[in-house]
C-alpha cells in the first residue's frame, strides 16, 4: 500500500477537527448521560445524587422497562431475520430479471420517504373499517369479516403491526446492499463453476455465500443496532400506547425524561441502551467473523 | 518545497471551508427546532439586541400555530401594533403546538436558557419551573394598569407561589358536553340527560342507530383523563379528591375513586368511543364531532370558537356533565384555568419584556372580543356578546360559565409529573381492555407513594 508523504501536522489539520467535534458530540454526552443516570433529577429544579438507585429501580421495580426491551430485541431479531430474504431476493434478481436495477429501486422507495410520512400512511391503511382503514377494508371486501383488528389498539397485536411496517420500510434497504453485494462477485468465477460443474443452488452455497459474508453482516449489524435504536416510528404511530403495549426503550426513555420528568432515570435507560447496543454490536461482530473466517 | 507550501495552504483553506459548512449546518438546525417561525434563531436574537440600548428583540414562545383560529390572529395582530408603536423592539414569534412546545421547554430549561416569554401550565406543572428560579414574578407587571382587575377573582391563585404571580393565564375554561342536535334528533333523544344512567342510555340508543357517541382522541391520553375526572368529580359528591390524596386523608383506593373507574368502564362497554380511539390524536378526536360524525365532544369550552367555525356550527349545544348514581352538584365543572403567559428570570431585556406582557395582556379581551372569541379568556370583557353576533352556542356556554360553583383542575395539573403519567396511561388502558377497578386503583396508588 502507497503511503500519502505528508507530515503529521498537515494529517492532523484534517482530522483534528473531526475528532474533536466527534469527541464532543458524541462521547462527551455519552459520559454526561452516564452521570446524569446517576442523579435523581427533573431536568429543571436541583438534582440529587443517588448513585446506582435509578439503575436498580429500571431492573427490579419499573413494570414497564422489561416488556419494553422485550418488544426491542424482538423487533431487532425480527428485522435480522429479514436479511436472508433479502439475500435471496437479490440472488433471484440478479439472476432471473434482466433489468433488476429498476426493481430494486422501486423497492428502495420507501427507505426515502420520511417516517413519519411512512407511519402516517401506515396509520390510514390500519384504520377500522369505520374510519376507512383499507387493510380491514379488503377483509372485509374479502369475506374475511373474523380477520379484521384494529391494529394499532389492540394491545396484543399493535406491536407485531409497528414491526411489519419497519421490515416494510427497510426491505428495499437492505436488498439494495445485498444486491450490491451479489452483483460485486465477478462473472469469471460462476462461469469457472460452471464449468467444474456447480450451478444453481450449488454455485450459490458455495461461490455467493462465501464472498457475500462481509456484506451480509454490514446489513445485519445495521438492521440490529438501527431496531434497538427504533423510536419515530412508534412515537408517530402509538406513541408506545395504548398503555405501553408498544414501549421500546427508546420511547421509554423519552416518556420517562420528558413527560414524567424523570430526567435521570431517562439517562440511565439511555446509559443501558448505550451498552447493550455495545454488547450486540461485539458479538455480532464475532459470530460473523468466525463465519467470516470459516468459509475464507 | 513549494508544494509543500501550496499543500499546507490547500489544507488551511480546506480546514476553514469544513469549518464554514459546520456553522452553516448549526443554523440550519436551529432553524428547524423554531419550526414555523419566520427567521433566525431565538436565543441568538435576543443576545444581539440588547448591548447597543437600540433594537431590541424579544423571543415569545406560543402554543397558537393553527391560523384558522381566532388566537393566531390575536397574537400576530398584537404584537405587530406594538412593534408600531415601539419601533426599537422587536417580537421574535417561536409558534409551536402544545405538545411541541412542552418538550421544548423542557430541553431549555434543563439548560437554564428558556425565551423571554414562554407559556406555562397551572399549578403542579409550572412548579419546577418556579422552584429552579426560572420564572419571573409579575407583581409589578399586574399592577401597572390596572391589570390585576381585570382577571377573574381567584383565577392567577392557580400561578401564585409564596406571594407572588409567576404567569397570566390566557383562559378560564370549563369542561362541558358539547352536542350534536340534529343527531340527537335522528336519534330520538329529546333532551340532553341529566343523571349518567340517562348518559349511558342515550349513548346506546345513538350507538345502535349508528352513530358514533363521543368524539374523542385518546393518543393524547389527557383526553380520556380529563372526562374521567369528571366522573370522578360526581362520585365523590364534589371537588376535592386528589387534595384529600395529597394531604393524606384519602388514598386512590377509595371508593369513589374505584367507582369512577366502574362507571367509565361502563361507558367503554357500551361502545361510546370510536374504533381505535387511541390511535388518534386529540385534534382527529375532534375533528369527528367537528364534522358532524360523533354526536358528544366531552372537551373544554376552549373549543367553542374552533366548533363556530366547523361544519357542524349552528347545530351544537352544551349541557352540564349528568350527575352519577346521584352523587355530585352539576354546576361543579372540571376547570381549565388556561395555559398562561411567563417571563424568564434571566431574559437579558427584562424590562421591556415586562412592558410588553403589560402590553399584551392588557389589550388581549378586547382584542379578542373582536375576533369572536371571548368565550373563556381568563379576564372581564365588556360588552355584550348578542349585540356582538356571537352565537347562540357561545351565548350557551357563556350562561354555564355563570352557573360554575367550583369544580377541579386536571390529573397533571394537581398532581406530580410522574404519578400523572401513571395515571394516564391506567386510563388509556380502560379504552382497550377490561380491567379490574381495584386493581387500576392500587396502580395509582402505589405511583403515588412511590413518586412523593
Amino acid at each position: 500500500m502507497k503511503v500519502l508523504k505528508v507530515p503529521a501536522r498537515t494529517i492532523a489539520v484534517f482530522v483534528l477537527p473531526c475528532l474533536v467535534l466527534y469527541v464532543c458530540l458524541v462521547f462527551m454526552p455519552i459520559a454526561v448521560s452516564f452521570y446524569t443516570g446517576l442523579l435523581q433529577w427533573d431536568g429543571i429544579t436541583g438534582a440529587k445524587f443517588v448513585g446506582l438507585a435509578n439503575f436498580k429501580t429500571m431492573f427490579t421495580s419499573d413494570p414497564i422497562f422489561w416488556p419494553a426491551v422485550r418488544h426491542t430485541l424482538l423487533y431487532a431479531v425480527a428485522s435480522m431475520l429479514e436479511i436472508p430474504l433479502c439475500l435471496w431476493m437479490a440472488i433471484m434478481l440478479s439472476r432471473h430479471v434482466k433489468k433488476g436495477n429498476t426493481l430494486v429501486s422501486i423497492y428502495f422507495t420507501p427507505v426515502i420517504l420520511s417516517i413519519v410520512i411512512i407511519g402516517q400512511l401506515w396509520k390510514t391503511i390500519y384504520n377500522p373499517v369505520s374510519a376507512g382503514g383499507m387493510l380491514n377494508g379488503v377483509l372485509v371486501a374479502l369475506g374475511l369479516d373474523s380477520w379484521t383488528h384494529n391494529w394499532l389498539t389492540e394491545p396484543k397485536i399493535a406491536m407485531f403491526a409497528l414491526y411489519f411496517v419497519s421490515l416494510w420500510q427497510y426491505f428495499g434497504y437492505h436488498l439494495l446492499i445485498q444486491y450490491t453485494g451479489v452483483q460485486n462477485i465477478p462473472d469469471e468465477i460462476y462461469e469457472a463453476a460452471k464449468i467444474d460443474g456447480a450451478d444453481g443452488f450449488k454455485a450459490d452455497l458455495h461461490i455467493t455465500l462465501p464472498l457475500i459474508v462481509p456484506i451480509f453482516k454490514v446489513s445485519l449489524v445495521l438492521a440490529f443496532i438501527g431496531s434497538l435504536q427504533a423510536f419515530e416510528l412508534v412515537m408517530v404511530m402509538t406513541g408506545g400506547g395504548p398503555a405501553h403495549a408498544t414501549d421500546v426503550i427508546s420511547t421509554h426513555m423519552y416518556n420517562s425524561s420528558f413527560l414524567s420528568l424523570k430526567y435521570g432515570y431517562g439517562s440511565a435507560i439511555a446509559a443501558f441502551l448505550v451498552i447493550l447496543c455495545l454488547i450486540c454490536t461485539v458479538i455480532i461482530n464475532t459470530v460473523m467473523g468466525k463465519l467470516e473466517r470459516k468459509f475464507s | 518545497m513549494a508544494t509543500g507550501k501550496r499543500f499546507k495552504t490547500l489544507s488551511i483553506a480546506l480546514t476553514a471551508a469544513m469549518a464554514l459548512s459546520l456553522t452553516a449546518c448549526g443554523n440550519s438546525n436551529n432553524n428547524e427546532g423554531n419550526t414555523s417561525s419566520s427567521s433566525a434563531s431565538p436565543s441568538s436574537g435576543s443576545t444581539s439586541g440588547g448591548d447597543s440600548g437600540k433594537k431590541v428583540t424579544i423571543t415569545f414562545q406560543n402554543i397558537y400555530p393553527d391560523p384558522t383560529t381566532p388566537n393566531y390572529k390575536m397574537v400576530r395582530q398584537l404584537v405587530s401594533q406594538y412593534e408600531k408603536e415601539h419601533p426599537n423592539i422587536h417580537i421574535e414569534l417561536d409558534t409551536l403546538n402544545t405538545d411541541q412546545q412542552k418538550v421544548k421547554l423542557k430541553t431549555q430549561a434543563a439548560s437554564k436558557e428558556i425565551p423571554d416569554i414562554t407559556m406555562v401550565n397551572p399549578a403542579a406543572q409550572m412548579k419546577p419551573f418556579v422552584d429552579a428560579g426560572l420564572l419571573a414574578p409579575l407583581n409589578d407587571v399586574i399592577d401597572k394598569g390596572g391589570l390585576k382587575d381585570t382577571y377573574q377573582a381567584g383565577l392567577l391563585d392557580y400561578y401564585s407561589f409564596n406571594g407572588n404571580v409567576y404567569a397570566l393565564p390566557d383562559g378560564n375554561n370549563i369542561e362541558v358536553v358539547f352536542y350534536n342536535k340534529d343527531l340527537f334528533q335522528q336519534a330520538g333523544i329529546s333532551a340532553p340527560p341529566t343523571t349518567f344512567d340517562e348518559f349511558l342510555q342515550d349513548v346506546k340508543t345513538l350507538k345502535s342507530k349508528g352513530i358514533t357517541p363521543l368524539a374523542i382522541g385518546e393518543k393524547d391520553s389527557w383526553t380520556g383523563s380529563f372526562l374521567f375526572m369528571n366522573i370522578l368529580l360526581r362520585t365523590n359528591g364534589g371537588p376535592g379528591f386528589l387534595k384529600d390524596v395529597v394531604d393524606g386523608k384519602k388514598t386512590f383506593n377509595d371508593p369513589a375513586f374505584v367507582e369512577a373507574v366502574d362507571r367509565f368502564q361502563d361507558l367503554v362497554q357500551a361502545g361510546a368511543f370510536p374504533d381505535g380511539a387511541t390511535s388518534i390524536d386529540a385534534n382527529a378526536g375532534g375533528n369527528i364531532f367537528k364534522s358532524g360524525k360523533a354526536a358528544m365532544w366531552i372537551i373544554g369550552t376552549w373549543e367553542t370558537g374552533a366548533i363556530d367555525a366547523s361544519s357542524v356550527a349552528g347545530k351544537v349545544g352544551a349541557f352540564q356533565f349528568p350527575t352519577v348514581d346521584g352523587k355530585g352538584d352539576p354546576n361543579e365543572f372540571m376547570l381549565a384555568p388556561g395555559s398562561a403567559f411567563a417571563i424568564s428570570a434571566n431574559s437579558e431585556h427584562l424590562q421591556e419584556t415586562k412592558d410588553f406582557l403589560n402590553y399584551f395582556t392588557l389589550n388581549l379581551p378586547k382584542t379578542q372580543f373582536d375576533l369572536k372569541n371571548a368565550v373563556g379568556i381568563g379576564q372581564k370583557v365588556d360588552g355584550d356578546l348578542k349585540a356582538a353576533g356571537y352565537s347562540d352556542l357561545a351565548i350557551t356556554v357563556a350562561g354555564l360559565f355563570n352557573q360554575v360553583k367550583g369544580g377541579d383542575l386536571s390529573f397533571d395539573n394537581t398532581m406530580n409529573p410522574a404519578t400523572s403519567q401513571v395515571h394516564l396511561s391506567s386510563i388509556q388502558n380502560l379504552f382497550v381492555q377490561k380491567v379490574d377497578s381495584a386493581q387500576v386503583a392500587k396502580e395509582h396508588q402505589s405511583a403515588y407513594e412511590s413518586n412523593k
